[in-house]
């Protein structure tokens, strides 16, 4: 065994520093190391409180969607539910009006992505390839109407589309959702239209490219991962929209937010279990989304960030 | 220096832009301002099935609970059947439902039967498009005590559909274990009652009293206790030495732990039916909640109704209104929504359907005497104990009576906290809900 085990002679070790002594070469290894291994502990450490503050929420509403109703506030509060049902989930499969206000949701929120990024698209080109008298006023000013508190404009808005017949159809629910998520998009479009060069303009130019076609045949691809997370942030809006969609949609074309709380909050209860677990399964596809997509929206929002 | 060349130049010069700004402002600010007609004189309805029966809208934030909507479809159901029409349901969650349904009303996109508390006639009535159900109350035998409850400035705007109060429920499972067994009758007895509770331990919270802002109301019912009466020919009383007597006694109650910090309606219901509150306000509304909430299967056996304490014997215990109405939105199918409230309303049948299915207190002799509804010993106790001597809030005879209750609640809670002294805390809340009734 002896034979077998390597022994460590002062040729093993490395070359000595002619102006510092193998002991003390150790010692600061060792605490350069440590330090390290302390830096990497701190870097673990934040990243599971930053997770456990993100993620304890969804455990709740999932660990509620399991729990019995009359066990949903128990004293001492659980981790995880005593008697595990699937109660509440089976409730939901019957329940098929949640259908439809899943249905005008992703229709509401598809439109208002859509809608956000065509307007905004060639807003953020004119604001950051052209130069014009106001432009610098003029994008201050969509900034600007961001300021505003959105409830306050609920009761002009209402007020307008009721003036042109337009209250209780998807069509209002798009506009208004749109008014809101423009500002945003136009200034995250303008920073990753920023950093296309100009010189790759000015050459589909040379080459006899319309100002249409430079936008669309070029620009645009290029801007795709703008185009993404400005689409993402557009659908999220939508799709998140609670006093909006209550007040002007009307019963038939209402959205998922004030449709589960129609559902399931009454005047002297909530129905705690069944709102987490329909609450966790519309939230499925949207997230499956966002995780697809990701990428784009980090690029799309810290584009650009930083100029070089 | 632009970071790239300039492309192009439009010839949009600044003046012409803010041309443009100025004309989407304008547009903005007389669509905010599009003219209303101010609250006219009410409509009456008719007394007579004059015309042909129309298609209707029926707005009521029970439609989609699950313990109410199943009755209330098939009572819709049913009348829809027999008049061979259609009813239009429209809902809203309960703590949206009178803001959406004053912004729906004003525009004009709900008429018909409409379900409101009776604390929002004023509010609703404001907007003068509520129809006088005056002439159809008649010849019902509705309760003095609902056909008031629904009237507002002595017009009856609404025909009662379930009327009783909110007052104090106690779990006797727990003050049995506390040894206490008759109610207390006075405030110094109620104090002494939650003191041996509060011996109970076990995180068990006397009385499940609101202490959030948002529910904080409920303190103008105990400042009626000790003798305020909160307004007195328009002059708000708040501010006298009854409303800081009450506000000083709750204050001692906090301190004493015998209420708890943050607790609202819904927070008082889950400690109750949790059985870590022996004591709560609520109305009869109330007892599905925490009955179904409960993992006691028997807490709806000990659920007991107590009368409020008073401040001295002999006293009338007080007792605040709580309760449901129906009143009709005039335009598009009034008519025959208004025939379709009184028939709710009043109908004995549909009376012993819908209390079958909610246990709430129907409004009229006739359904109050149905077997069914005397057989309830928790309800009748509520009825005899809460109901009897329940009174409105005399604010709620103001559209802004949400906003004078907010600025009491706030000074309430700033003594609660700490921050401010009953006297003086008083007095501003007197003050601010003054302006509010000027």
């Amino acid at each position: 065994m002896s034979a077998l085990t390597p022994t460590r002679t002062p040729a093993h070790r490395p070359p000595a520093s002619p102006d510092s002594p193998a002991p003390v070469r150790r010692v600061r290894r060792g605490a350069l190391r440590s330090e390290r291994r302390g830096v990497r502990i701190s870097a673990w450490a934040a990243v599971v409180v930053c997770g456990g503050f993100a993620l304890l929420p969804v455990y709740w509403l999932l660990a509620t969607s399991l729990t019995p109703r009359e066990q949903v506030f128990a004293y001492p509060p659980r981790l995880f539910p005593a008697t595990p049902t699937l109660d509440a989930f089976a409730a939901l499969a019957g329940n098929e009006q949640l259908f439809v206000y899943l249905r005008n949701s992703l229709l509401v929120s598809v439109l208002t992505a859509v809608l956000s990024v065509l307007v905004s698209a060639y807003m953020g080109y004119s604001f950051s390839k052209f130069r014009y008298r106001g432009r610098r006023s003029l994008m201050y000013f969509v900034l600007a109407s961001q300021m505003f508190p959105q409830a306050l404009l609920l009761v002009t808005l209402y007020s307008l589309f009721s003036a042109y017949g337009l209250l209780n159809t998807y069509t209002a629910l798009v506009l208004s959702f749109t008014t809101f998520t423009l500002p945003l998009c136009v200034w995250m479009l303008k920073g990753f239209f920023d950093t296309i060069p100009d010189e790759l303009i000015e050459a589909a130019r040379v080459d006899g490219a319309s100002r249409l076609r430079i936008i669309h045949a070029i620009v645009l691809p290029l801007s795709a991962p703008g185009l993404i997370a400005a689409g993402l942030f557009a659908f999220v809006r939508g799709w998140n929209d609670f006093i909006f969609a209550l007040t002007l949609a009307g019963p038939e074309k209402q959205t998922l937010p004030p449709g589960l709380v129609n559902t399931f909050v009454g005047e002297a209860s909530t129905a705690w279990p069944e709102l987490m677990a329909a609450s966790l399964v519309v939230s499925l596809p949207v997230a499956i989304a966002f995780i697809a997509l990701q990428k784009y929206l980090v690029g799309g929002l810290t584009a650009g960030a930083v100029k070089g | 220096m632009p970071a790239y060349p300039a492309l192009d130049t439009t010839t949009l010069s600044r003046r012409r832009l803010l041309q443009l700004l100025g004309l989407g402002a304008g547009t903005l600010t007389l669509a905010a301002c599009v003219p209303e007609a101010g609250p006219a004189a009410p409509q009456a309805a008719s007394t007579a099935a004059a015309g042909a029966r129309t298609d209707f809208s029926f707005a009521s934030w029970s439609l989609t609970e699950e313990t109410a909507a199943p009755a209330i479809r098939e009572l819709l159901g049913q009348y829809a059947d027999a008049n061979d029409v259609k009813v239009r349901e429209v809902s809203y969650p309960y703590n949206e439902y009178i803001s959406q349904l004053t912004l729906q009303v004003k525009g004009g996109q709900v008429t018909g039967a409409v379900h409101v508390d009776v604390a929002w006639l004023g509010s609703l009535a404001a907007l003068g498009k509520l129809q006088d159900l005056g002439p159809l109350a008649q010849g019902a035998d509705y309760t003095q005590a609902g056909l008031t409850a629904a009237q507002f400035d002595g017009v009856q705007y609404g025909l009662p559909w379930n009327i009783g109060a909110i007052g104090l429920i106690a779990n006797s499972g727990l003050l049995e274990q506390a040894g206490i067994g008759e109610a207390p009758a006075t405030i110094d007895e109620f104090e002494a009652a939650l003191k041996d509770l509060k011996k109970l331990g076990g995180g068990v919270v006397p009385y499940a009293a609101s202490t959030k802002a948002a529910q904080l109301k409920d303190v103008l019912i105990w400042m009626e206790t000790f003798g305020s009466p909160l307004l007195d020919g328009g002059k708000v009383t708040i501010g006298d030495d009854a409303s800081v007597e009450a506000v000083t006694w709750y204050k001692s109650l906090y301190d004493q732990g015998l209420i708890a910090a943050d607790v609202d309606r819904f927070d008082a219901r889950s400690l109750f039916a949790q059985g870590r509150a022996a004591i709560y306000d609520d109305a009869i509304v109330g007892r599905d909640a925490v009955v179904s909430d409960s993992p006691d299967k028997k807490l709806a056996d000990k659920l007991t109704a107590w009368s409020r304490p008073v401040l001295a014997a002999g006293d009338t215990p007080r007792a605040l209104v709580w309760g449901g109405a129906l009143a009709v939105v005039q335009g598009d199918g009034a008519e025959t929504a208004a025939d379709f409230a009184k028939w709710m309303t009043s109908d004995v049948e549909v009376a012993k359907q819908y209390f079958a299915a909610r246990g709430l207190p129907p409004a009229t002799e006739s359904a109050l005497a149905l077997p069914e509804v005397a057989d309830d010993a928790f309800g009748a106790q509520f009825a005899e104990r809460i109901t009897a001597t329940a009174t409105t809030n005399p604010f709620w005879v103001y559209p802004q009576y949400a906003q004078i209750e907010t600025v009491i609640a706030e000074q309430v809670q700033a003594v609660l906290v700490g921050s401010a002294e009953p006297k003086a805390a008083m007095e501003k809340a007197g003050a601010a809900a003054q302006k509010l009734v000027d």
